[in-house]
């Protein structure tokens, strides 16, 4: 005989799904595939490139102001003969990978500090989230200046520059979700049996900030490319002749009325990067929301 | 005279699943039927499809006919329904509070439907609300449950419906309340004469309004007849189940409840070591009795020390906010005493505390002043099990590691090696009847029923030293908590579990429990023994709960 508890959940549980009134999505294009179609494409060219290209990203290779299409160069030549598309991919590899990493190390920053300030609460949060409030009271463009002026310019100060001032924002949506994690009945069954501490939380509150940290991580990755490139354009970034985004528009701009490739093509990169890893963020959120996560 | 309602050959169908299988019946003016059936039963789906809920929606597929007081309508298409819904047809939803508009008083609401403010007054004096002005002027939120429900059902009445929906009205409501709330709709009914379609999953309640019953299962009709022959004398097994599964204060409490479940009677035979057709047999004969699983004596006299000891408990909450704080009384000088191997049931109303001493057992609450002492001597310290199961396993970890972990917590568990804990855990699904497959699954890939019997299992890996329930069976259909209560009867008995059971229920707390403790307003009334529970009880406060569950 079959028990009533095998039959009894699919019932409500069908029930209240699909009376939601959503049938089986058909296969469609949708903006957020054509962006992680994009992606895909975008970083394979990073990678391979540079391995791809003939040319090399600091060595003339042609006759200084070659137009797009011309003499072998698919987007031109600049000032100093050097192929444009070589370096414009050559630099997508560095946006991709400093953003990366500086999204990643504040969303890995800004999550432990939210996630201990939420879960043990008290002192330990006040202080934790009084920190956080110094940091997002001042505008973190100009935060990050000064502290790349201060390490001096480079890719690597500004990275950690952006970082310093990015993590807040991470630290403020952990901290709000861990402590509504932290009073549901999951968390207070597994305390009761006899789970404490670092233990409680990273494994029974910790992965419900997940999604939200993921998704607002994902969007926050554009930012980031345009905040680095726009420290690389006022000459933050590393110097000359280094195929950075920022650095070769702002380099560019003095040749934009004759030779329009040149500073053009290095924006429309970092333009085309933070609008991918938008439209990325927004499906990533969609299927973690149908998922029901 | 034309019927209220008439369904004729009414089927829907989701994307998967058929929820209503070609269900046909029908409601004469004044008449109460109800529809009865546990959940995902599809008696919801049908309430929602003759209100024209369900027309024009994707992924719904809706065939058959309801016509609405001599009105043919076609519940899969929008074309006629607007004057019918919430006009000729209302509806008293089960949760009040997601029902009225927050923002709105109860004045502005119910002047939308009745017109004038007299009019909503003597509305309002109609459902027996006593200060009709002051309601007028309040808001939902500042409302009771059982006004909220009164309120709901003046706007359900006041559009005078040729048919009222009342789909479980009184599921949230405390039992004192929930039969104000059902005599004042009998009245209404008789005096408005429109038809009532009652859903319900209760059998006590269908008994006490409905004139007709249908028993629906899986989409199906699967008895249908006035409530009197129907729920007295079932023909349909699945019915006859229903029926037994309904406990009252007459249930033998000496033997398992309901009919013999498969699930309980391989966890029996499992704690017994005798094959499951005898305990079948034995049960549906009536000779299988819980004495029968005594556990044996683990030796050495433990009298005088009681698994949990409570105090001169208080505890207080404070409420409010800007300048107007203070503090709520929720309990006043508890005293309480589970004895070794006692079962204990705590009985109240919503708001009655007793929700704040399993806390306070458990160590999840510190009491403002008084005495907690829980029995150490076993070691294992106190578990509970809550009343959402669901909600209470980490949905993104398994059920091997929710009772790994449990386990390596324990003393027993931390002397273990790797394939003893591994037995360990497979002895513990044995117990509650889990197949060892389960093991890698998570909580959304398990049933309701299941879900519950994991959370046991976590609770008794190593058997605690008190075993604290918090409304285990309230959210589950009635066979499924008739399985619930014999498992933890089983286990109670086989292991020797002290238990304190905290529920609203007095029926279930008779049948779980030796000794049944009433408490009202934070303060415990009386405590009186399971046996002669219904002779016994003497405070005014129990004899209502009481009488509200024999109405």
């Amino acid at each position: 005989m079959p028990s009533s508890a095998e039959t009894d959940a699919s019932g409500p549980a069908a029930t209240t799904s699909s009376s939601a009134g959503a049938p089986r999505a058909r296969r469609k294009v949708t903006p957020e595939t054509v962006a992680l179609a994009a992606l895909v494409i975008v970083v394979l060219l990073a990678l391979l490139g540079p391995l791809l290209s003939p040319y090399a990203t600091d060595v003339p290779s042609g006759t200084p102001y070659l137009a797009p299409f011309s003499g072998g160069h698919w987007l031109g030549t600049d000032n100093l003969g050097f192929d444009v598309l070589t370096r414009v991919l050559a630099g997508t590899r560095i946006s991709l990978f400093a953003a990366l990493v500086v999204t990643g190390g504040s969303a890995l920053l800004g999550l432990l500090i939210g996630a201990v300030a939420g879960f043990v609460g008290g002192w330990v949060d006040s202080l934790l989230m009084r920190i956080t409030d110094l940091f997002l009271a001042f505008p973190a463009t100009i935060v990050a200046m000064a502290i790349v002026a201060a390490l001096g310019p480079s890719l690597r100060s500004s990275m950690i520059g952006i970082a310093i001032v990015w993590w807040p924002l991470y630290a403020r949506i952990a901290r709000g979700e861990i402590r509504r994690a932290a009073g549901s009945l999951h968390v207070e069954a597994a305390r009761m049996s006899g789970t404490h501490g670092a233990r409680l939380m990273l494994r029974h509150t910790v992965p419900t900030v997940m999604p939200t940290v993921l998704v607002t991580a994902s969007l926050d990755i554009g930012g980031v490319i345009m905040t680095l490139a726009a420290l690389a354009f006022i000459g933050l970034g590393s110097p000359a002749p280094s195929p950075e985004l920022g650095l070769m528009s702002s380099a560019g701009m003095q040749y934009l009325l004759d030779s329009w490739w040149i500073p053009v093509f290095p924006a429309v990169a970092v333009g085309l990067l933070s609008l991918i890893f938008n439209y990325l963020g927004d499906g990533l959120r969609s299927v973690l929301r149908a998922r029901g996560a | 005279m034309t019927a209220a309602l008439s369904v004729a050959s009414l089927s829907v169908n989701y994307t998967r699943t058929t929820a209503v299988d070609d269900v046909s019946f029908t409601i004469e003016p004044g008449q109460c039927f109800g529809l009865v059936g546990e959940s995902g039963s599809g008696k919801s789906t049908i309430g929602l499809a003759v209100q024209g809920l369900l027309t024009d929606l994707r992924g719904v597929t809706t065939h058959g006919t309801v016509t609405v007081a001599g009105t043919p309508l076609d519940p899969s298409k929008e074309t006629g329904w607007r004057g019918v819904r919430g006009h000729r047809v209302t509806t008293v939803f089960q949760d009040p509070m997601s029902s009225l508009d927050p923002t709105m008083t109860i004045g502005r609401l119910l002047g939308l439907v009745a017109g004038s403010t007299a009019e909503s007054t003597r509305w309002l004096e109609e459902v027996e609300i006593r200060e009709p002005a002051t309601v007028l002027r309040s808001y939902p939120h500042q409302l009771s449950g059982g006004m909220r429900q009164r309120v709901m059902i003046a706007l359900a009445l006041a559009r005078r419906p040729s048919l009222l929906i009342a789909d479980e009205p009184t599921t949230a409501l405390d039992v004192s309340v929930q039969a104000q709330i059902l005599k004042l709709l009998s009245r209404e009914r008789e005096q408005l004469g429109c038809g009532v379609l009652f859903i319900t999953h209760d059998l006590g309640v269908a008994r006490a309004v409905c004139d007709e019953v249908a028993v629906l299962r899986e989409g199906k009709i699967v008895e249908h007849g006035s409530t009197a022959v129907t729920l007295e004398n079932p023909q349909n097994p699945y019915t006859q189940r229903l029926v037994a599964s309904r406990l009252t204060l007459h249930s033998d409490r000496g033997r398992p409840v309901g009919l013999p479940e498969a699930t309980v009677v391989a966890s029996m035979a499992e704690a017994r070591g005798i094959q499951d057709a005898d305990l079948e047999r034995q049960w549906t004969e009536g000779s299988l009795r819980w004495s029968d699983f005594r556990a044996e004596d683990e030796g050495g006299p433990r009298a005088g020390a009681p698994a949990l000891e409570l105090a001169k408990v208080k505890k207080s909450f404070s409420t409010g906010g800007f300048g107007r704080r203070h503090r709520k009384d929720v309990l006043h000088d508890v005293n309480l005493r589970v004895g070794t191997r006692e079962s204990v049931a705590l009985v109240g109303e919503s708001g009655s505390g007793k929700s704040t001493i399993l806390r306070i057992a458990a160590g999840l609450e510190q009491p403002d002043t008084g005495d907690v002492v829980v029995d150490r001597r076993r070691g294992e310290g106190v578990q509970v099990i809550f009343q959402d199961a669901g909600a209470s396993l980490t949905p993104w970890l398994t059920v091997r590691s929710l009772l790994m972990e449990r386990l390596g917590n324990t003393v027993t568990g931390a002397g273990l090696d790797r394939s003893q804990r591994e037995a360990h855990l497979r002895t513990a699904l044995e117990r509650v009847a889990l197949p060892a497959s389960v093991l890698d699954a998570k909580p959304a890939g398990l049933s309701g029923g299941q879900r519950q019997r994991v959370a046991i299992a976590r609770a008794v890996v190593v058997p605690p030293s008190l075993l604290l329930c918090d409304e285990p069976t309230s959210a589950l259909d009635v066979s499924l908590a008739c399985s619930v209560l014999n498992l933890l009867n089983l286990l109670r008995h086989d292991l020797g579990l002290p238990m304190l059971f905290v529920t609203h229920d007095l029926a279930a707390a008779r049948v779980i429990a030796d000794r049944v403790v009433v408490i009202s307003q934070g303060a415990i009334v009386e405590s009186v023994p399971s046996d002669d529970l219904g002779a016994a009880i003497t405070s005014d406060y129990g004899r209502r709960l009481l009488d509200a569950v024999l109405s």
